[in-house]
């Protein structure tokens, strides 16, 4: 395994039954350090193989190293803090017994509780009942929990699932924070701004396997220049010719022209000057949202 | 260990159920070993089995029976629950092993199995003490070692059931059919066929491995009384009695067999 690599899986699969390929041939890597977006669709794979990954499931075949231990030892999980499809606790005892029994399980000082409830703006409520709690004072609880061990290494499955615009909002800053410095955060979703705000790197998973795996800006590509012109076969006859531009299409009754933005001005001045009218002209990207789509598109 | 027992004892404290199912135990215990006995005497006077000197028969009567049954509600709840709740994950996560988790649940169940069956003994010797001075009649407790050996055999008869609702908590990962099929069993099965096996001949080895049977054969020479809960109504045992020293074998040996398959099918299993 390679030092820098927090997370490594080698041919992960897991298998359901016959018919069910959950996770298939996983060649997953996460770095230290860095806060990595696993994204995929429903039903992609991300919680099977998060479970996997924190020993919940064992894998049908392949392997992995979390923080050079395998899946589900001892020695790994006293490092890792994880939240895997939403909390789980006792609704009958406040958030505060809630934590002291997780602290207990996870040999953490009772200081941490009080710490970890702080960091996740919960403390004013902690004696409150789990199970009288909004939706977002459990995914923090359960973040918090997940802080409880100072973990070098923390999982988050779906942490703003059923949370509120603000909530969200919150939980992203709180994720930010948390990933900051050393630690290495793997966040799981399938929510674009979540990821795009949040992650330095993205794997997309679809059918049990990851088709991309790049940064945001990787993943969305380079910015190209649309120009809507007239006539618009002599624009496009000059601007193939034109330095710098890589590649003239036609889409939609406009030109999307591969080059850098730098070139936009230049562009505009000779097709102007060629007699061409120009009506538009602007760079544009594809958006997180538009590659993944295209990337977990059922043919694609 | 003693962190991830008193985490559990913590949950179980705090659980109302825990404490529910003490009420009603000791309530139940107290209305069929004393307060039915009492009020149905023929008026010969007191019946001699709700007198203080007969409390460790009379109160261990009714543990083979409902008393495991609340044993094994209990268990069920504190183990199907996780599952239900998804603590289970939460718990594992932290980094004990499996069977460190199993074993601090059963650590916890075994603790609070020691008040369970004081309470009762407890209660049974209130009701008692009540009786017999209210009809002016002598008290007499029974010897220390007698009740030591009376709430030790309460004990382990209450931790087997407890096992097999470990089991059937961690088999169904649940609690609803876990306490279902445990109810089923206690009643229908060892019941029925309990009763059964005076009038079929080769039903009786077969209800001589079974929890309750050897449950009233280890209790009986604590003066087990059938005139209370073990002689009458729908938990009246007439079935064969083995050798006590059999009986507390096959009992140790029941609950292991549980825990063990327990251990087994959490050890294996994926937590999803």
């Amino acid at each position: 395994m390679n030092d820098d690599h927090v997370i490594e899986t080698r041919g992960l699969s897991k298998r359901y039954g016959d018919d069910l390929l959950a996770v298939d041939r996983l060649e997953l890597r996460v770095s230290r350090g860095e806060v990595y977006g696993f994204l995929g669709p429903n039903g992609a794979g991300k919680t099977t193989t998060l479970r996997m990954l924190l020993g919940l499931v064992r894998p049908t075949s392949g392997d992995a190293t979390v923080l050079g231990a395998p899946p589900g030892a001892p020695e790994g999980l006293a490092r890792i803090g994880s939240m895997i499809e939403g909390p789980g606790f006792y609704p009958y005892l406040s958030g505060r017994d809630n934590l002291r029994i997780a602290a207990r399980y996870a040999g953490a000082p009772e200081a941490r509780i009080d710490a970890a409830l702080d960091e996740v703006e919960l403390g004013g409520r902690a004696g409150d009942r789990f199970g009288a709690y909004s939706q977002g004072m459990k995914q923090r609880l359960g973040v918090a929990a997940a802080l409880l061990k100072e973990p070098e290494l923390l999982i988050l499955d779906e942490p703003t699932n059923g949370l509120d615009p603000a909530g969200m909002a919150s939980m992203r800053g709180l994720i930010r924070r948390l990933g900051q410095g050393d630690r290495t955060v793997l966040l799981s979703s399938h929510l674009m701004t979540e990821i795009e705000q949040v992650c330095d790197r993205v794997g997309v998973i679809r059918g049990g396997s990851l088709v991309e795996e790049g940064t945001v800006d990787d993943l969305r590509g380079r910015a190209r220049l649309q120009v809507r012109a007239e006539p618009l076969d002599a624009a496009r006859r000059l601007l193939d010719a034109f330095p710098g531009v890589e590649r003239v299409a036609v889409s939609d009754g406009s030109l999307r022209v591969a080059t850098d933005a730098a070139a936009a001005a230049t562009i505009n001045r000779t097709l102007v000057e060629a007699g061409i009218a120009v009506s538009e002209l602007h760079m544009e990207r594809a958006s997180l949202e538009d590659v993944f789509l295209e990337l977990t598109r059922e043919d694609a | 260990m003693s962190s991830t027992i008193g985490a559990e004892l913590l949950a179980l404290r705090k659980r109302t159920g825990t404490w529910v199912l003490f009420g009603i135990y000791a309530a139940l215990s107290t209305l069929f070993s004393y307060l039915l006995p009492y009020l149905e005497g023929d008026g010969a006077g007191v019946p001699p089995e709700v007198l203080p000197d007969r409390i460790a028969g009379q109160v261990i009567a009714g543990f083979p029976f409902f008393g495991g049954v609340f044993a094994l509600i209990l268990a069920v709840l504190a183990i199907g629950s996780d599952y239900g709740w998804d603590t289970l994950k939460t718990l594992l996560t932290q980094g004990p092993g499996r069977l460190r988790v199993l074993a601090a649940k059963l650590a916890a169940l075994a603790i609070v199995l020691v008040p369970f069956t004081l309470v009762v003994f407890a209660t049974g010797a209130v009701a008692s003490f009540a009786i017999a001075q209210a009809e002016g009649a002598t008290v007499v407790w029974p010897s220390a070692w007698l009740l030591v050996r009376a709430v030790a055999a309460g004990w382990l008869i209450l931790a087997v059931w407890a096992a097999f609702g470990v089991l059937l908590g961690v088999a169904t990962r649940g609690t609803s059919l876990a306490i279902g099929i445990g109810i089923l069993y206690t009643l229908v099965i060892e019941g029925l066929t309990s009763a059964l096996a005076d009038s079929v001949s080769f039903l009786e080895p077969v209800v001589q491995v079974f929890v309750r049977a050897n449950a009233y054969s280890l209790v009986e020479p604590l003066g087990l009384s059938f005139e209370g809960a073990a002689g009458n109504g729908p938990g009246a045992y007439e079935g064969p009695l083995v050798d006590p020293a059999q009986a507390l074998f096959v009992l140790i040996a029941v609950a292991a067999a549980f825990l063990g398959v327990a251990a087994t099918l959490l050890r294996r299993r994926d937590v999803s």
